[in-house]
Formats: C-alpha cells, sequence, structure tokens
C-alpha cells in the first residue's frame, strides 16, 4: 500500500524450533519468559505516529509511511516467523513480539499503563471487546486504511460483541475439546462428561486444564448443558464445588499449551484449542496415539482479533500489518503454522488443496459450529475468576 | 602458625586525640547519618515505600471488573479470604517446601564447603568454587527449564532408570511437589555454600590442630571447634536461602504443575490475571509474616540451644591465686 521503506533487516530468530515449542508452553511464566520466547530481536527507535483519540477516525488515519518499529503485543507463538520476517523485508518496520497468556493479563497491562505501554497491536478475544472500548483501551478502526478486510469472509465479520467492526478484525477463530492417549485410555470418549468421568478415573493425575477461568468452568457447564455464560449464582457454586472440590485433585497441571508436553507422556488427557490440540497431534511421534474430540453437547466458539490499543506510537505500521495479515497468501502461511482459521474467504479450499495436515483439526463442519456458544464476559466473571484461583489452589493441597 | 586468634594491638590507642585539622573539624559536624543517607533513600524508597503500598492495598477491595484496587472502603476481609480454608494450603505447603529445602540445602553445603575449604588443594580451589559458581551465571529462568528434559517420563533418566531395571515404568516426577522440591535445591544450593565456605576458609588451621593436639578425634574437632566458629555463614546460608525460596514462584511455575502450587505462584495470578490486588496485596503481607514468624522461631530456637550446649559444655577455668 505505500512505498516500502527499504530497510533489509530479517526478523533474527532466538530459539530452535524444539526449543520455541518449549518455551511456548511456559510462556505464561511472564514478561520475562515471554521475551525470551520472543521471536524478534530488533531495538529501533520508536517512530512517531499519529494516535488518535476515540472519535471516529480519519480516513487518512493510518495510510501514512511506514518507519520504525511494530510493538505487537500477542498470544505465544500466534505468527509465523515467516510473516514475521516477510513483514520487515517489505514493508520496512522492525517488529517486537511479547506475548501474555490471559485476556486478563493483557487487560491489566494496558490499563495499569493507561497508553504509554508502547504497544501497537493488541488480540483481544471478542468477547472482551466490549468492555475494553467502554473503557477506553482500544482505537477505532478506519477502514478505508484496511484495504484487505474485503477478503474475510462475511460470515466473522459484524459479530455481536463487535458490529461493523468497530474496533477489531478476526485473526483467529476456533474452539475448545480435548484429546486423550489412546494407549492409556482405551474406551471411547466423545463428551464432556466422559471427558470429567475419564479424568476422575484413568486419567487422574495425568489430567492438564487450560489455563483459563472461562474455559474450566465451561468444562462443567457443557458436561451438564447449562449455559456457560450463565449468571445465576445456584449453578456457579455447583461448578465451584465439582471444580474445587471434586475434580480439582485429579488434575495434572494447568496448562494453556500443552502441546509441547503431549509427546511426551505426562498427560494422559488434555484440554486443549483445536490448534495447540493439533500442534501436540502433528510432533507426536506415533501416529494414532493422540485422538482428538470435539466434545458434545457444546463447546467454545472463539474469536480472537486484531486490535489497535489507545496509545499506539506508530498506527501506520499497525494498519500496514494488519491489511498484510488479510492478505490471503499471508493468511495461508499463518494458518498453516497455528493451526486456526483465519477467517479469510476460501482459506479452507486453498488449505486443503495445499495438503495442510489434520484440517478436521482446523476447519468445522455446520453441525459443529452450531454447537459452539461464544463466551461472554458479564458480571460472573468474577466468580470465574475466583473459582479458578481455588481450584489452582485446591489441587496443590 | 601464621596468627593468633586475638592478637594484642600492636600500638596502644593514644590518650588523647590529635588535633583534626579545620577542615576535617567541619566535615565532623555533619549529622552521622549524613553519610548513610543514600542507603536509607534507597531503602525507603525501593522497600519501605512498596512494602507499606502493598500494606494499604491489602485492606481495600476490588472494585470491578476493570478495577484493580480501591481503599474506599477498609476492611480486613481480604486476610479473611487469602487464610480461608481454599488458600491456606498452598502457604503451609510453600513452608514446608522452603523448610526442606533449606535443610537438605544444608545438608549438602556442610560437608561440601568443609571440603572445599578444608581439603581441596588451594591451587584447586578457585576452580571448584568457579564450578558451584557457573550454574549461578545462566539466568535464573533458564536453569530450572533444563529440569523438566531430565524428568520427562520419556527423559534419559527415565529411560536409563528403566533399562537399569530399578523402575518397571516411566518415571513419574515431573510437575509433582517432589519435583519443585529438587528445582529449589538445585537453584538456591550456591547461596548455602558461598557464605559456609566463607566461614570454614576464615578458620585458622591453627585451631583444628591444637584440637588434635589436645585429644579430640577428627569428628570432635568437627564438631567442637570448625562447625561452632562457622556458626554464622551457617546462619548467613540458612537466611539466604529460606527467605528467597518462600517467594520463588518460577521453579513451581515450570517444574510444579498443579500439585507443586506455591505462595508466590497465588500472588503473582491475583495481580497478573484474577487483577484483584487487594487481595494479591493480603497474599503478600500473609507470605511475608510466615517468613517473618519462621525465621524469629528458629533464631530462637538456635540462640536457646546455642545457650544450653554452652551452658553444659562450658569449661570453667579455676581462677589463679593472683
Amino acid at each position: 500500500m505505500t512505498e516500502p521503506y527499504s530497510q533489509d533487516e530479517p526478523v533474527r530468530i532466538l530459539a530452535s524450533t524444539a526449543m520455541a515449542t518449549r518455551l511456548r508452553r511456559r510462556a505464561f511464566l511472564g514478561g520475562a519468559l515471554a521475551a525470551a520466547a520472543g521471536l524478534v530481536a530488533a531495538c529501533g527507535d520508536d517512530s512517531e505516529g499519529g494516535s488518535s483519540t476515540g472519535a471516529s477516525p480519519d480516513s487518512s488515519v493510518g495510510t501514512g509511511p511506514l518507519e520504525g518499529q511494530l510493538n505487537i503485543y500477542n498470544w505465544a507463538e500466534y505468527d509465523s516467523p515467516d510473516t514475521l520476517a516477510a513483514f520487515t523485508k517489505e514493508k520496512g518496520p522492525k517488529l517486537e513480539v511479547s506475548n501474555y497468556a490471559s485476556n486478563e493479563e493483557m487487560i491489566a497491562k494496558l490499563v495499569a499503563s493507561k497508553g504509554t505501554g508502547g504497544y501497537d497491536i493488541v488480540v483481544p478475544t471478542g468477547s472482551f471487546i466490549p468492555q475494553m472500548a467502554e473503557n477506553g483501551l482500544l482505537e477505532k478502526l478506519n477502514h478505508a486504511a484496511l484495504p484487505n478486510l474485503a477478503n474475510v469472509d462475511p460470515q466473522f465479520l459484524d459479530q455481536p460483541w463487535d458490529k461493523g467492526n468497530v474496533y477489531s478484525v478476526c485473526k483467529d477463530w476456533g474452539t475448545t475439546g480435548f484429546c486423550y492417549d489412546t494407549t492409556k485410555i482405551t474406551r471411547e470418549l466423545t463428551s464432556w462428561a466422559d471427558f470429567l468421568d475419564a479424568a476422575q478415573k484413568e486419567a487422574s493425575g495425568t489430567t492438564s486444564l487450560l489455563d483459563d477461568p472461562g474455559e474450566i468452568t465451561g468444562v462443567y457447564f457443557w458436561s451438564h448443558d447449562v449455559d456457560w455464560n450463565t449468571t445465576d449464582k445456584a449453578k456457579l457454586d455447583e461448578a465451584e464445588a465439582f471444580l474445587v472440590g471434586t475434580l480439582a485433585q485429579h488434575v495434572k497441571a494447568f496448562d494453556s499449551y500443552p502441546s509441547g508436553v503431549m509427546p511426551q507422556g505426562q498427560y494422559t488427557l488434555v484440554h486443549a484449542w483445536n490448534g495447540d490440540a493439533r500442534q501436540g497431534i502433528l510432533g507426536t511421534k506415533e501416529a494414532g496415539r493422540w485422538k482428538w474430540v470435539f466434545p458434545s453437547p457444546h463447546s467454545n466458539l472463539w474469536m480472537d482479533t486484531w486490535a489497535i490499543p489507545v496509545g499506539a506510537k506508530n498506527i501506520n505500521a499497525a494498519y500496514a500489518w494488519i491489511n498484510n495479515v488479510l492478505d490471503p497468501k499471508v493468511s495461508l502461511t499463518e494458518l498453516e503454522y497455528t493451526g486456526y482459521n483465519t477467517g479469510v474467504k476460501s482459506i479452507e479450499a486453498t488449505a486443503k488443496s495445499q495438503g495442510v495436515e489434520l484440517t478436521d483439526l482446523i476447519f468445522f463442519t455446520p453441525d459443529q459450529v452450531s454447537a459452539m456458544v461464544p463466551g461472554e464476559v458479564n458480571e460472573a466473571h468474577q466468580q470465574r475468576v475466583d473459582i479458578w484461583n481455588k481450584m489452582k489452589a485446591a489441587a496443590a493441597k | 602458625m601464621t596468627q593468633a586468634v586475638e592478637q594484642p594491638p600492636a600500638h596502644p590507642a593514644p590518650a588523647a586525640p590529635q588535633p583534626a585539622p579545620a577542615t576535617a573539624r567541619r566535615a565532623l559536624r555533619l549529622p552521622g547519618f549524613t553519610l548513610a543517607a543514600p542507603a536509607w533513600l534507597w531503602l525507603i524508597g525501593f522497600f519501605l515505600a512498596p512494602v507499606s503500598l502493598v500494606l494499604w492495598y491489602s485492606f481495600g477491595e476490588k472494585p470491578g471488573l476493570f478495577g484493580t484496587h480501591s481503599n474506599e472502603v477498609l476492611s480486613l476481609d481480604r486476610y479473611g479470604e487469602a487464610l480461608e480454608a481454599d488458600y491456606l494450603p498452598t502457604f503451609v505447603n510453600t513452608l514446608r517446601i522452603a523448610v526442606l529445602g533449606t535443610l537438605i540445602c544444608l545438608v549438602i553445603a556442610v560437608p561440601f564447603a568443609y571440603w572445599l575449604a578444608v581439603k581441596v588443594d588451594p591451587r584447586w580451589r578457585g576452580v571448584v568454587l568457579g564450578l558451584v559458581m557457573v550454574p549461578y551465571w545462566t539466568n535464573f529462568l533458564v536453569r530450572p527449564l533444563g529440569w523438566p528434559v531430565i524428568l520427562s517420563p520419556e527423559g534419559w533418566v527415565s529411560g536409563l532408570l528403566q533399562d537399569v531395571g530399578l523402575r518397571d515404568e516411566p518415571l513419574a516426577v515431573l510437575y509433582t511437589r517432589g519435583a519443585v522440591q529438587l528445582g529449589v535445591v538445585y537453584n538456591y544450593l550456591a547461596l548455602m555454600i558461598l557464605p559456609i565456605y566463607v566461614a570454614f576458609d576464615r578458620i585458622d588451621p591453627a585451631l583444628r590442630e591444637a584440637s588434635r593436639d589436645l585429644g579430640a578425634n577428627r569428628w570432635r574437632t568437627f564438631t567442637r571447634v570448625s562447625l561452632p566458629l562457622a556458626a554464622p555463614g551457617v546462619a548467613a546460608g540458612l537466611v539466604l536461602v529460606f527467605i528467597p525460596l518462600m517467594g520463588d514462584y518460577v521453579t513451581a511455575t515450570v517444574l510444579g504443575g498443579a500439585k507443586g502450587t506455591m505462595a508466590g505462584q497465588l500472588v503473582a495470578s491475583q495481580f497478573q490475571t484474577a487483577q484483584n490486588w487487594a487481595l494479591g496485596s493480603a497474599m503478600a503481607v500473609v507470605l511475608i509474616v510466615f517468613i517473618g514468624v519462621t525465621v524469629a522461631f528458629f533464631a530462637i530456637a538456635w540462640t536457646s540451644v546455642r545457650a544450653v550446649v554452652r551452658a553444659r559444655t562450658r569449661l570453667v577455668v579455676p581462677e589463679r591465686a593472683a
């Protein structure tokens, strides 16, 4: 979209692939490790760029010349190193990537830094967008600077939590399920109830759960066919009693990125996001050892989104980045790496024709999609966080 | 024999101080604490102020989803929450891991430090000391990351144990409290060895010789002469290991899984993920109190035991008539 500010400085990767996998799993240790796992070593100067207020953006916002450094604050291992390297090579801005492990952590940083955190791009999960916008954390997007928005499948635009894509654009969407080690669990598991049953029997002491309040309480609600966004105190208390009092003692680890451990044998039952589960299965030598289950009756439908935080310093590069990843070719590179559906038009057909492995963990049938329920951040959020904290303490008793 | 234990000063101090030059006298007129001011400012700015702030937050509450703390309503409720049945066991576990870890470090460090200070050829002492220090030059975060590779059920230790026939099934240590225990001993051992080594090293070899000349065997010399003289080093090592160990959260995060959660992780998750700075602060204060009480308990126990031992083993030299 603009003349590349030619600065042929490739993105340097500091860790081997094996190391990166191992580090990624532990990226939730926080900033220090995130920095170690961060793929990019760049120390350019901060460039000045227009930072608009909460008002509707001018159509010229984000279309200026590209220079300086782009600071991306993202989930761990969520962009292909090829994409990062190509962006700097073709468009100019150097990249600095740092990671977070939960939306809460990212929001905490944005709130605490009050717009001085220096991040140009963040990747919140869609359900957090309304509160983030309400609290003045996100810039309104200038669609004129994002011509590639036309490449996104309309199905993934205009979501209930961000009508008209005022603040966000789909990055990836996916669901939550589980994998089990068929050499240790010989019966067939198909539902969340099966998951909880196995966790207390064959997989007691070898079960890993996602380190996320909504996902953990979700397992209980889905297994009991209760709306997982419920704000009913009685239901939440029931979930708390079961999760803290019963399930906690069977848990081996709270691990948001279990794929690195799956090949090693500490876990036999793994609660995972589909892309990470796919990486774990692909990383395990023995084919067929892990079986992926999209559990009945319901599961999560989450969408992570590109957004620009208030106080972004390099807004031109931020727009260029978002526009770049919405390019169908770049999008396919991203999909192959992360194993998540990017929501770009006809990416499923392209991926399948390109021979991408395990596409059943990336693309879901209409029946499966209709069984997925998006999460909400509502007044029960605090109790879900409390349950998760108490459960972690109870697991260590 | 190089020097006596307590050498009388070679030159007795002059009876009256020399009159100081005018400039020196003016400098001396400044109040005594002036020179210590930078240290005080440091202590106030980087220790007292933040700790007071944590204490202040701990009386507050979390106001809502996007707030982290509010002190509009002051209460002790956060302490109630921190000490309720859900979280208290984690503090107790942390204490157990820390006390046990400190004791294991002590048991390993005392013979090692003694060997290093007394037995190792002085030419090689620097090399061995360097070997103790080398792991310490590696990032604190990177060191425990090596252990999952070693302890993994499909790692080389597990394979070796099975090949030798010591175990029938893969090793199941990783992500347990045992792994955390191992990890903290590994991480903090050097902090125990160094002060004890310095203490042993400073003991005049003549004292050991004298002890043996007077008929004590090696063991008696060690327990009655060397070890008591190294006591300050042992105390320093205990404190240096125990206090940071209580607050450790990196080791437990990397090696602990769900079973090895330590209090530091509780505090961190309240600040980072739950965004409940009030409860996180209360937990931090509880942790500080746990540390303080434990250190005080052992300090008192140590002093009383020492007093008793001294009273029972005191050698009364009969006074000679003048």
